[in-house]
This record gives structure tokens, sequence and C-alpha cells, in this order.
């Protein structure tokens, strides 16, 4: 199977410091990829090298085989155009509407005098009312993004995802501020996006015990490195405890 | 037991001593407060204030105060609408500043500017506007087009122009940087983005700028009539020069009610805003 996301020797320092040691990391479609490790093990560094907020030292970012940290760009905002992005606090325009927020996704393609006058055509809203309707939002779309719990918001991110068509999902840490029972909505939705929507999801967790049942595939991260990557079903508590605990130089299996 | 003691029911340990300051550190402050002094002396003496030559003038000014009284009814009608030309002023003044503003806040914001060779002389430029006042401003238009409210306007436009554009360049600054970042990678361009995902957020907080502006701009054109540039403060300046307190007293007492109905007003639409 080709990857859709494929990561080579990812590498990246702050001011000299190493916060990434050669990265490899590969999603499919369909697939499910979570990022565990330790606070400062370097899960936003790579998410944010990622999408290129942060440029990446060295190393190779392919996206359906186009390497984003070789493009410039208009080339590089057309590749990014696969990128979803699902962050830790929502980043929802507070003051539009739940249907207003997933048109973000839309932007590209609408003109842009209708932007500015947010008069979008009957089938972008209707596309953009369906990907509610997929996170069981639909009843919510006329209610401001600011007036909804952390947990509807965070569907509301992932309904906009849906609708900008990108293959490749990242979510950095998207259920870190949520209650259980939230958090285990806004993960169905995100595992609803692989499995019924193709696409390739990887999703860096703070909590491991929120693994089973959502992925399918754990890597590990550890002072900047992938100290593990396993299925999902492999990954138990004992696993989880040395990741965690102790300094493993375990290798990938 | 302590009073203290006795309503908080805690029991109590001395505080620790706090640690002595070194000499160096002492000697710089004693320093400081000595040139605070010494800069105000300064300024007492370039400002010429002479206690004895109020004390003189006090008997003259209450003299004044009692001829003020009763304050004069006559020609109301036209104080009332001199008050309503300084209303206009203020509105048409800040309602342009709003429309030169809007495009360059927006080129002098850091989130939102093409470059930085843009923002830093947009910066200076709206700076500059800000650094001179609406009244310098309307004696050079009331020397280009005349005397009236019409030099008035120009001169509230262009200082407004000035504040305006650095208040909302800072407030679209203070918004979050996620929804923007959020919707750049989609692709879309800039004006896109930002018009949609900044705007919302940012028009609260620029409305009720403007409308601080606008009671600003009201009691600022209370004076614009001084220069010849429209409004009640034509009157009062002829009142003043002809001695004629009762009619000063009124025009005090419009100017009052009116600052104060607008400032109420404004406020209550801002909070309304909020």
């Amino acid at each position: 199977m080709t990857a859709a996301l494929s990561v080579r020797g990812l590498t990246h320092a702050y001011g000299g410091v190493p916060v990434l040691r050669a990265i490899d990391v590969d999603v499919s479609a369909g697939e499910v990829v979570a990022v565990v490790g330790p606070s400062g093990a370097g899960k936003t560094t790579l998410f944010r090298c990622l999408t290129r907020l942060v440029r990446a030292d060295a190393g190779a970012l392919e996206v359906f085989g186009a390497d984003l940290l070789q493009l410039e760009g208009r080339a590089l905002r057309d590749a990014r155009r696969d990128l979803g992005l699902v962050f830790q606090s929502y980043n929802l325009v507070r003051r539009l509407s739940a249907l207003q927020n997933v048109l973000v996704g839309r932007l590209a393609d609408v003109p842009t005098w209708r932007v500015v006058l947010r008069r979008f055509p009957a089938a972008e809203e209707a596309l953009a009312a369906s990907c509610l309707d997929q996170v069981g939002l639909l009843a919510y779309a006329h209610t401001r993004a600011d007036r909804l719990s952390g947990g509807q918001q965070q569907r509301v991110a992932i309904a906009r995802v849906l609708a900008s068509r990108a293959r490749v999902v990242l979510a950095d840490e998207p259920v870190a501020s949520l209650d259980p029972a939230s958090a285990t909505a806004v993960l169905s939705a995100l595992r609803s996006l692989a499995t019924d929507h193709g696409k390739a999801v990887l999703c860096s967790l703070h909590q491991v015990d929120l693994v089973a049942g959502f992925a399918d595939r754990v890597v590990g991260l550890r002072d900047g490195r992938v100290v593990l990557d396993l299925p999902a079903d492999r990954f138990d508590a004992a696993t989880a405890h040395d990741l965690y605990s102790r300094t493993p130089e375990r290798t990938a299996s | 037991m302590t009073d203290v003691q006795e309503r908080s029911g805690v029991g109590l340990s001395p505080a620790p001593p706090r640690p002595a300051r070194s000499l160096r550190a002492r000697a710089s402050r004693w320093l400081l407060a000595l040139t605070g002094l010494a800069f105000f002396l300064v300024c007492l003496r370039l400002a010429d204030v002479d206690p004895v030559e109020l004390a003189e003038g006090l008997p003259t000014l209450a003299g004044w105060l009692v001829q003020a009284f009763p304050p004069s009814t006559e020609g109301l009608d036209l104080l009332l609408l001199r008050a309503a030309e300084t209303v206009a002023i203020a509105v048409v003044g800040t309602a342009f500043a709003v429309a030169l503003a809007l495009p360059l806040c927006v080129l002098a914001a850091r989130n939102t500017t093409p470059s930085g060779w843009v923002r830093v002389p947009v910066r200076l430029f709206l700076n500059g506007l800000r650094g001179v006042d609406s009244f310098v401003f309307a004696l050079l238009f009331v020397a280009a087009v005349g005397l009236g409210p019409f030099a008035g306007v120009l001169g509230i436009a262009l200082h407004t122009w000035g504040s305006m554009g650095k208040l909302f360049s800072e407030s679209i600054e203070s918004l979050p940087a996620g929804p923007l970042e959020a919707a750049e990678l989609t692709g879309a361009g800039g004006l896109k983005t930002s018009s949609y995902t900044l705007l919302p957020d940012v028009l609260p907080s620029i409305s009720g700028i403007g409308l601080y502006l606008l009671e600003f701009n009201i009691r600022a054109s209370t004076v614009l009539g001084v220069v010849g540039a429209g409004g009640i403060g034509q009157e009062l300046k002829n009142a003043v020069d002809l001695l004629a307190f009762p009619r000063l007293a009124t025009i005090l007492i419009v100017i009052l009610i009116m600052v104060t109905l607008v400032d109420q007003l404004s406020g209550r639409l801002r909070k309304a805003l909020a």
C-alpha cells in the first residue's frame, strides 16, 4: 500500500537544541495512526513541521508524492490543500456560526466577493451542511461557535476538514482539553474520516487509554525519536508504561 | 489574643524579615527620586506658576461668576444650531476617518500586512497624523478651505485617521492566530482568509473604538470654533471676547448637556456591542 503521508528523516532544532531527530512515519489512506509520548517528546513540533507552519531543518515530507519541504509559493499552497488540520484549541471563528465555520474549508473554491459578503453558493452551503451532519451537529448549523461546548466545537473543526476535501488529516492533541465523553465523540468523528471517507489520519494523544478502539497503529515518540511503531492491538499497558517512565532505546518493530 | 487572630481563627506567626536592600540599590532609589523632584521644579518654573497671581485673579473670576447669573436665554436657537453643528462635525469627521483607517489598519497590523516594507511606512504615516491635534489641522484647513465647519471636519478626520488606524491595527493584532492559520491551509488567498476569519471577531472591538473616538471628537469639536472651524466654539469665543457672561454660562451648560448625553448614549451602545 502506498502511503498518503510519508515522513522520512524529519529533523528540526530550536536554537541549536534538537527537538526532532530523523523521524520516519507513514500513514496510508483509510488508516488512523496515533502519536503518543511524554511531554517534550516533540509531538507538537512534529505537527507544526508537518504543516510547514514551522520549516523543518532536514528530511522529506511527502503528501501523495509531493515533498512539501521542496516546494515554495504557489506549488506549496496547492500541495498543502491536501492537509487538513485539527487543533487542540479548535481554532474556530468565535462569532461565526457552525455552518459558516465549516465553509472556511471551502474558501479556496469560492469567488472572493462571495467570501467577503458571506454569500456562498447554495451548493457549497449544502456540502457544508452535510459535513456538519456527518459529525452529528446539523441541528447546530446556525449556532454561533462560541455558544458550543468544547467537544462540539472540535467536531465542527472536523467537519471543516471534511469540507476542505483534504486527504491527509493531522490532529494535534484534539481531545487534550475535553472531558471523557466529549473526547470519545471527537475521536469517533476522526475515526470515521478514515473509515468512511478514506482519509489518512495522524493524531497525537496525551491519554494512552484512548488509543484502543481508535487507532490502527501507534507511533511512540521520546526525546525527538520514534521509539516504537506498533499495530494498536499490540500497544498494551506495559508498553505504554515503558514509553512514559524509563528511557528505553527501543527500535521500531 | 489579637483582633486578627480572633476574626480569622488562625494562629499567628511572625512574617519573615524583609531582606535588606544593598547600599547601591538604596542610593539609586534616592537618586531617582531627587531627579524626579528636580525635573518637576524646573517644569513649575517654566510654566510660570504663580499662586499670588491666582489669588489676585480670584475676585475677578468670582465677579464674573456672579454676573453670569441668571444665564441668558437670548439667541438660544442659534446656540442649539451651533451645538448641532458641533455634533455634525464630529460625526462626519469620524465617519471619514473610519473609511480612511479601515484599509490602512490591515496594512499596519503585523498579522495581516503583506510585508514589513509596507507596515513600517504605514505605521509612521499613521503616527504622524496622530501626533498633530485636530485643532492644529483645523487651523491649517481654515486657511486652505475657508472659515466654517468643513475645515473642522477635515481637521477631525485627519487626526482621527491616525489614532483610529493605530487602534484598529492593534485590535487586529490581538486576535488569536489559529482560525486564520486553519483557513490559510485551505490554499485560499489572503483577502479571503483574513476578511472571513478576522473580520467577525474584530468587528465588535472596532465599533467600540469608533464610538469612543466619536465621543472624544465631540468634545474636541466644541473648541474648533475658536479658530473659525465651525460649531459652538465660535459662540464661546465671541461671548468671552465681549465679556457676555450670562451668554457664556448658557453656552457652557449647552456643551455640558450635549457631551453628557453623547457619552451616555455611546457608553450604552458600546456595552451592547461587547
